[in-house]
């Protein structure tokens, strides 16, 4: 593991390490009410890729903008600390971010700088490149992240997009996660590089693939990516390689890998590798984190009994949110 | 060669025409130039001549047919020959839709015909009604049974102005009486009305009801006169005379004893509906705003004078025009108001000679009628109704004296002329009238 | 009022707007030197730089898609589509995105994004240049469609389109670009939305006609007066909204309904209305509602093909007299 001491406060990375455990308690407690029939719908978890959210999420301010992806619960846990309107909204409940107009795949709170999750792929990246302009627009030296995945590099907007940023030289950086698997389609089948961020050169932006399960590697790449976007030199690009553990949606009959696959990126969990990172050292002791994983256990375990007392939305007020005048105006 | 026969265009607005009498026979020869048959259009009844020589091989509209201009309406040749294709397509009196490719919008299959009919028609049971729902709509506001209703809309369907139609010669009916027809199934067509204005009572009912079943008749067995022809025409200019103007009336006696010795000075060469009219005539040029019509700019003062005069003929009325009256001495306006009315009676007038009048007299006093009020014949702006010359007791300083005295009442349009200039124009005429030597 | 190009009335008010709210950007293909190719920001790079006059990589999706995430931060971007046409490559965006973003988001976003370009025939553009987009637009819940006809109510719809807070897509038609008319001075005159323009007043038959076909209905209702048939001419302005109560109040008084537009018959704004009206104003119907527009088929580069495939004013008075049973 890199040596980064100096660089990172040990504030930064004790909580960065308790959004790790939350996002992984809160993807196990979807998946328990998933199978419980509490919940309903498509919900793709991020079990095994929680470093990526909150490694690059912790270095960013709340005046910075994300968009995110259909598997975005760890983007917008990380973005916003609030357990109980996002597991309310994955039940569909009135007091969940989106008052259960979105659920699981439109997790938004622009109030922290949260432009949405997006259903579909690719979808964000425009958003992003959107946010940025702004950005740039009004003077400021904030920035934007776009999450997406390895499937969404091969849509058109993952070419637009980074190009209109790059020519205008927007404060962005697109964060790919790869991990691995469109659906049931293997990454290597439908991409003919094996490093995305190779693709960088074809818009003269600084490309980097590292390890998505190394919170150290991705704050180094991500601090000097961001360091650029907020000097208005442009965008960049970075691969974090990962791993989902579970399938696409909850109940993939996962017919496209082996077990041995998967129990060999569970090997690689982000979260012992960042405890051991954090311990060996001298930034927190094994008491200390366990504190930490018992309060997001019970955060996630709170949150998750808000969502089951929260009312359900009004059918009579299905309307509201449709245009700014509310309803629809024919 | 056989030559067809077909219905000729007889005036611009001329669409059918009826067959009045066919003075050949089939199988009779015919020369051209003679006579070949009577018909009668919306406006006059002509004898049309025989355009080529041969012998009548077959009458295809048979009298008291409606044709539609230029159908084929009877075949001319040398006996024997084939006249199958005159028999055929042509002979047909339905107008075809043109089957164009509609490019934009959906061919919709288009009524047999445009003019809608107020003759009632006799449905089959159970037969499905079309009608459109603001048709229906208006039916049932009326309280119409509009089972017996015409339609003239697309595939027949009865659409609002065939109701309209239906509504203005649907018999009219108190309430009560209304009712009791439909308990016991009393056609009121069949009733004669002794209310107002002809309205059903239901005493009315009763009446038909005691001469026995034979006033019921069902609608099959009806006598329907049918509503063409002039009789249509005369219904629909009154309708629309009362609809589109603001009509009113003013009445003035009138004492006749120098007209009448005027006349006798003249050998009664001239009528009294002479003189009456040409004291309007007169009146006219003095009161141009009587003499006027609305035209979309405003109200045009005609700088001519052309007098309708009213004459009824045996199935309605027609209005001959004396054109450019004001230009006329008494004696030219009474030879040429008589050549029109002698026409009228003959049903000889050219369209030129009904159309185009400025204002009109209408003279019922050989009916015995005292006074009367005339509808406006539109787009004129009044009409004088004649009443009778009768023998009156008049005042005449402090005395009762007997006069001859008739009364004129004036029909105007108000939206023209106001009250007090309608007395004047009246009062006009009573003092020509009444100073008759003024006229000469 | 001063007579202007329907063009240069979009310029304006463009101008206009942007000179006001610092946060208005107009971002689009070829808008910048030559101020688009048919001129709607002519001049304007000069007058505010390119930092908001914004001349774009050939990207629909992605540059429509910017300006929905600059509107959904706050910006006012109108973003500029070359063809309409183009609006099909920019549909993710458009559709997925700019409409639905507010409702799924919990009705905690505006996103006051401007989409404008123009449609239709006249310039012999063939089968991907010259179609009309609205129909597909108005099946879309959570954005605005407008469609203006005259220079006036290009200038007074753009304006309200740029201040509304919801995404509007603002349809101009190629073939009135160069068509004058009389455009008020006032910098805040502004047409509100859901207001249709009755053009011609008529007791006969109510006659519905937006773009060129405004203008066509114009030409079809003089020929049908001669005839004797008085044609109440009005034109619905926008779609979404779409003022209903005013076609039935007039269809409520004439009885009869024809539709014409340029866009396909089948299922185009047409075929809405006249469900609409059917549904709300039924009992005052006295024949079916007619609806007229382009054959089912792709719009063809030769004139007369193309002729063919529209409707002309012949197929509007046969229309009318088609539901009058004429």
């Amino acid at each position: 593991m890199a040596k980064a001491k100096e660089k990172y406060s040990k504030e930064l990375l004790l909580d960065i390490y308790e959004v790790m455990n939350e996002i992984r308690r809160f993807e196990e407690t979807a998946l328990k009410f998933f199978n419980e029939n509490k919940l309903r719908g498509s919900v793709h978890l991020c079990l095994g890729q929680e470093a990526v959210s909150a490694a690059v999420i912790g270095l960013m301010r709340d005046e910075d903008y994300i968009t995110s992806t259909h598997r975005g619960h760890g983007h917008g846990i990380a973005k916003s600390r609030d357990l109980k309107s996002a597991f309310a909204e994955l039940m569909g409940k009135e007091t969940g971010f989106c008052h259960g107009r979105g659920g699981s795949m439109h997790i938004c709170d622009l109030s922290k700088g949260n432009l949405g999750a997006n259903a579909i792929v690719g979808g964000g990246l425009p958003i992003a490149t959107g946010g940025a302009f702004a950005q740039k627009y009004r003077g400021t030296d904030n920035m934007t992240v776009s999450f997406f995945g390895d499937g969404a590099s091969n849509q058109g907007t993952f070419h637009e997009a980074i190009n209109m940023a790059a020519i205008w030289k927007l404060p962005v950086v697109f964060v790919c996660e790869n991990n691995r698997y469109g659906l049931t389609t293997p990454y290597q089948t439908t991409t003919a590089v094996e490093d995305i961020a190779d693709r960088a050169v074809g818009y003269a932006i600084p490309g980097y693939a590292i390890d998505g399960n190394d919170v150290l590697a991705i704050l180094d790449t991500f601090a000097k990516c961001q360091e650029r976007a907020r000097k208005g030199e442009g965008p960049s690009l970075i691969e974090c390689k990962t791993y989902r553990w579970k399938g696409h949606w909850t109940g993939d009959p996962e017919v496209y890998r082996t077990r041995e696959e998967v129990a060999s990126w569970v090997a690689k969990d982000p979260i012992p590798r960042f405890r051991a990172y954090l311990i060996e050292n001298g930034y927190a002791t094994d008491k200390d984190l366990d504190e930490i994983e018992e309060r997001a256990a019970k955060d996630v375990a709170e949150a998750a009994q808000f969502a089951l007392d929260s009312p359900e939305p009004d059918p009579a007020h299905v309307m509201d949110g449709m245009y700014v005048e509310g309803g629809f105006p024919l | 060669m056989a030559q067809k026969v077909i219905m000729p265009k007889q005036g611009l607005q001329m669409t059918e025409g009826t067959i009045l009498e066919w003075l050949i026979k089939e199988g009779q020869e015919v020369k051209a130039g003679e006579p070949l048959f009577e018909m009668e259009t919306d406006k006059l009844t002509i004898t049309i001549d025989a355009d080529v020589s041969g012998t009548l091989l077959k009458i295809i509209a048979g009298e008291g047919a409606v044709v539609p201009i230029t159908e084929t309406i009877a075949v001319v040749g040398t006996p024997g020959e084939n006249i199958s294709e005159f028999l055929t397509g042509e002979s047909s009196c339905q107008t075809e839709t043109k089957a164009t490719e509609e490019a934009n919008t959906e061919a919709v299959p288009k009524s047999v015909s445009a003019e809608s009919t107020s003759a009632p028609i006799v449905r089959k049971e159970g037969e499905r009604i079309l009608i459109s729902p603001r048709a229906k709509k208006l039916a049932e506001e009326l309280g119409l049974d509009y089972s017996t209703i015409a339609g003239s809309g697309a595939e027949g369907m009865i659409i609002e102005r065939d109701v309209v139609k239906a509504k203005d010669t649907a018999p009219k009916a108190t309430p009560l009486a209304k009712k009791v027809a439909e308990i016991e199934g009393v056609d009121l067509k069949s009733v004669t009305g002794t209310g107002a204005r002809g309205k059903i009572r239901r005493g009315d009912l009763e009446a038909s009801q005691s001469k026995g079943a034979a006033f019921i008749t069902s609608p099959a067995e009806r006598k329907i006169v049918p509503m063409r022809g002039m009789r249509k025409v005369i219904a629909e200019r009154m309708k629309q005379s009362q609809n589109e103007n603001a009509q009113t009336s003013h009445t003035i006696s009138v004492r006749m004893d120098e007209a009448k010795r005027v006349r006798e000075a003249l050998e009664k060469a001239v009528g009294f509906n002479d003189i009456v009219s040409f004291a309007v005539v007169r009146a006219l040029t003095d009161f141009p705003a009587m003499n006027s019509q609305i035209v979309p700019e405003g109200i045009w003062e005609k700088e001519f004078v052309n007098l309708g005069i009213a004459v009824a003929v045996d199935d309605g009325l027609i209005v001959p025009v004396v054109k450019d009256a004001d230009l006329m001495s008494l004696r030219e306006f009474s030879a040429a108001a008589k050549e029109l009315a002698g026409k009228a009676r003959d049903g000889k007038l050219t369209s030129d000679e009904y159309s185009g009048g400025t204002f009109t007299v209408s003279n019922l006093g050989m009916f015995g009628l005292d006074s009367f009020v005339a509808i406006i014949n539109p787009p004129e702006a009044g009409i004088l109704a004649v009443g009778k010359i009768e023998d009156t007791p008049v005042a005449v300083n402090g005395a009762v004296e007997i006069h001859p005295v008739m009364k004129l009442t004036l029909s105007y349009d108000h939206r023209i002329v106001d009250g007090a200039p309608a007395a004047q124009f009246l009062a006009k005429i009573k003092e020509y009238l009444e100073n008759p030597y003024k006229l000469l | 009022m001063s007579k202007k190009t329907y063009a240069i009335a979009i310029r304006d008010v463009l101008r206009e707007e942007m000179r006001k709210d610092p946060d208005i950007f107009v971002m689009g293909e070829d808008i910048g030197v030559q101020g688009g190719i048919f001129g709607c920001t002519r001049d304007m790079l000069k007058e505010f730089g390119e930092k908001r006059i914004i001349q774009t990589p050939i990207s629909e999706n992605s540059f429509v898609g910017l300006g929905v995430g600059a509107a959904s931060v706050g910006l006012r971007p109108v973003i500029e589509l070359m063809y309409m046409d183009f609006i099909y490559l920019a549909m993710d965006q458009v559709l997925n995105q700019a409409a639905k973003m507010r409702y799924m988001f919990g009705g905690k976003v505006k996103v006051p994004l401007v989409v404008r370009g123009q449609q239709g025939i006249g310039r012999g553009n063939a089968g991907q240049h010259s179609q009309s987009v609205e129909a597909l637009l108005m099946n879309i819940p959570g954005i605005k469609v407008v469609c203006p006809s005259t220079p006036a109510d290009a200038a007074g719809l753009l304006r309200t389109a740029i201040r509304d807070d919801n995404p509007v897509v603002f349809i101009e038609h190629k073939a009135l670009y160069s068509t004058k008319g009389e455009v008020p001075d006032d910098p805040e005159f502004a047409i509100p939305f859901g207001k249709a323009n009755l053009v011609r007043e008529g007791k006969d038959v109510t006659l519905l006609g937006n773009f060129l076909y405004h203008g066509k209905a114009l030409e079809a209702a003089d020929i049908l007066e001669k005839e004797g048939i008085s044609v109440e001419v009005m034109d619905p302005r926008t779609l979404v909204p779409l003022d209903i109560d005013s076609i039935v109040a007039s269809v409520k008084k004439t009885g009869h309904l024809v539709t014409v537009h340029e866009a396909h018959r089948t299922m185009g704004w047409g075929t809405e209305v006249a469900a609409a009206v059917t549904e709300k104003a039924f009992g005052y119907l006295d024949a079916p509602p007619v609806r007229i527009g382009a054959k089912m088929c792709t719009l063809p580069f030769n004139l007369g093909l193309e002729n063919a495939v529209v409707p002309q004013v012949e197929d509007i008075v046969a229309g009318v007299k088609q539901s009058l049973s004429l």
